[in-house]
């Protein structure tokens, strides 16, 4: 009975908390996906994110929210990573071995094949570059904002970005050559 | 601009994060420079490749609802009896001496049962009267009775002047035995009140004033609940609740007084 009135602003910060944090689960499950390579940790690392989110949760409006959450996934994430000491390889990395009959790659991804090569090659990147094209390509981004999230200065996101995109266009053009895009 | 400045800019330009004097120089570059203009079509190739939805990973359904069971546990925590004293929010000084905090509460209310009353009712009920009660119980723990602390009247008054935007009506009574000890702003539910508090002999009343958002008239009659004696009433398009721990005469006594005094 002493609880009866103060549960309700528990309830209510859950609410906000939820109201405003829930719209970027899919982005966070994106993220942690492809820094932890697998479904079941993926989901737990969301899940451990939110509930460190929702401690830190101050109930005030940010413009930030997105790349808070987003800075909380990927320490979740590494802290697992470093728990475990994954080596930052793919562990879906099955090949298809039917050439492609369009191997254009101005064209949006076609075929399962070439989805499964392309998810080959950004899986098989170094960690680092991972994250920045993760983050500015799939999330979209801003230098700013990629650099509060991964912690390191904007030059460093910025000279990440054009090596990561050069080490992946080497290697699907080098699976272009072999036939596999 | 140089092919090796152009091409150490490409990935800023693409990204939208070179200033516009240096976009238009890039633009100008790639004009002349078709080894340069190669590479920007390489990189948005491989940017067009990289946006394709179907390379997101996606969660399961249930993501969502075991993110919100994970919260709700947070928020209530297994321990029952934890939970209620961790929400009370103490200052944590008190928390050491909690046994004795108890003592007193037993000594107050006469009643070695009530804690476990107080346990087994927590969180499940959330009327008006439970919530006055509530705020009632709180107030006599710790020193949290009163935010200002007088016997005039005309202190305590002006105080809430500054708080609220209705004026609750501060009265002393101690002539009549229920002298006027001070105020403090308190919650019922997500409504702002003014709790005015009073003593008679040992016990405290807290009269709890709100502006008037019922259409139903208060049932103006002693309620009991939880041991205490609530008294609610309308006056002068204010919510008027007394709760005390007194003997309902003496709260029906005081309820006269108020109401007196506010029609003069």
């Amino acid at each position: 009975m002493i609880a009866s009135v103060l549960p309700m602003n528990d309830q209510e910060k859950l609410r906000r908390f939820e109201s405003e944090m829930l719209p970027f689960m899919n982005d966070a499950y994106n993220l942690a996906r492809w820094l932890v390579q697998n479904d079941q940790d993926a989901h737990d690392m969301v899940q451990e994110a939110y509930l460190r989110a929702f401690r830190f949760f101050s109930g005030m409006r940010e413009a930030t929210s997105r790349a808070w959450l987003l800075r909380i996934v990927r320490n979740v994430c590494y802290d697992h990573l470093r728990k475990r000491q994954v080596p930052s390889v793919s562990s879906d990395s099955q090949q298809e071995d039917l050439p492609d009959t369009n191997p254009s790659p101005e064209a949006a991804l076609q075929t399962k094949s070439e989805i499964a090569a392309v998810r080959s090659a950004l899986a098989n990147l170094p960690e680092d570059f991972r994250t920045v094209l993760v983050l500015r390509e799939m999330e979209e981004l801003s230098y700013r904002e990629i650099s509060e999230i991964t912690q390191v200065p904007i030059g460093t996101v910025m000279s990440r970005l054009a090596r990561g995109r050069q080490h992946l266009a080497d290697a699907l053009k080098e699976m272009r050559a072999k036939g596999l895009l | 601009m140089t092919c090796s400045e152009s091409q150490k800019r490409v990935d800023p330009f693409l990204d939208n994060e070179v200033e516009l004097a240096t976009a238009q120089e890039m633009q100008r570059h790639l004009e002349e420079c078709s080894a340069c203009e190669s590479l920007v079509a390489d990189r948005l190739a491989l940017r067009h490749c990289l946006q394709t939805p179907e390379l997101r990973f996606v969660p399961t359904a249930d993501l969502r609802s075991r993110i919100h069971a994970q919260l709700q546990k947070e928020i209530r925590p297994p321990s029952a009896r934890f939970n209620w004293l961790q929400r009370l929010q103490f200052p944590n000084w008190i928390l050491p001496t909690l046994a004795g905090a108890a003592a007193v509460l037993i000594f107050w209310f006469g009643s070695a049962t009530y804690l476990s009353q107080v346990r087994s009712s927590s969180g499940t009920h959330n009327t008006l009267s439970e919530q006055l009660v509530s705020n009632h119980l709180r107030s006599l723990v710790g020193d949290h009775l009163f935010d200002v602390a007088s016997s005039d009247q005309h202190t305590v008054k002006p105080w809430f002047a500054g708080k609220l935007n209705f004026p609750p009506p501060v009265f002393d009574f101690s002539d009549q035995g229920f002298k006027l000890i001070g105020g403090r702003l308190d919650y019922v539910g997500d409504q702002e009140v003014a709790a005015v508090v009073f003593q008679h002999k040992k016990h405290y009343i807290n009269l709890f004033v709100w502006p008037r958002n019922q259409s139903s008239p208060l049932v103006d009659a002693i309620l009991q609940k939880e041991g205490f004696n609530l008294y609610g009433w309308d006056a002068n398009g204010l919510t008027m609740w007394a709760v005390t721990d007194a003997e309902p005469e003496a709260l029906k006594t005081f309820v006269e007084l108020e109401k007196q005094r506010m029609t003069e």
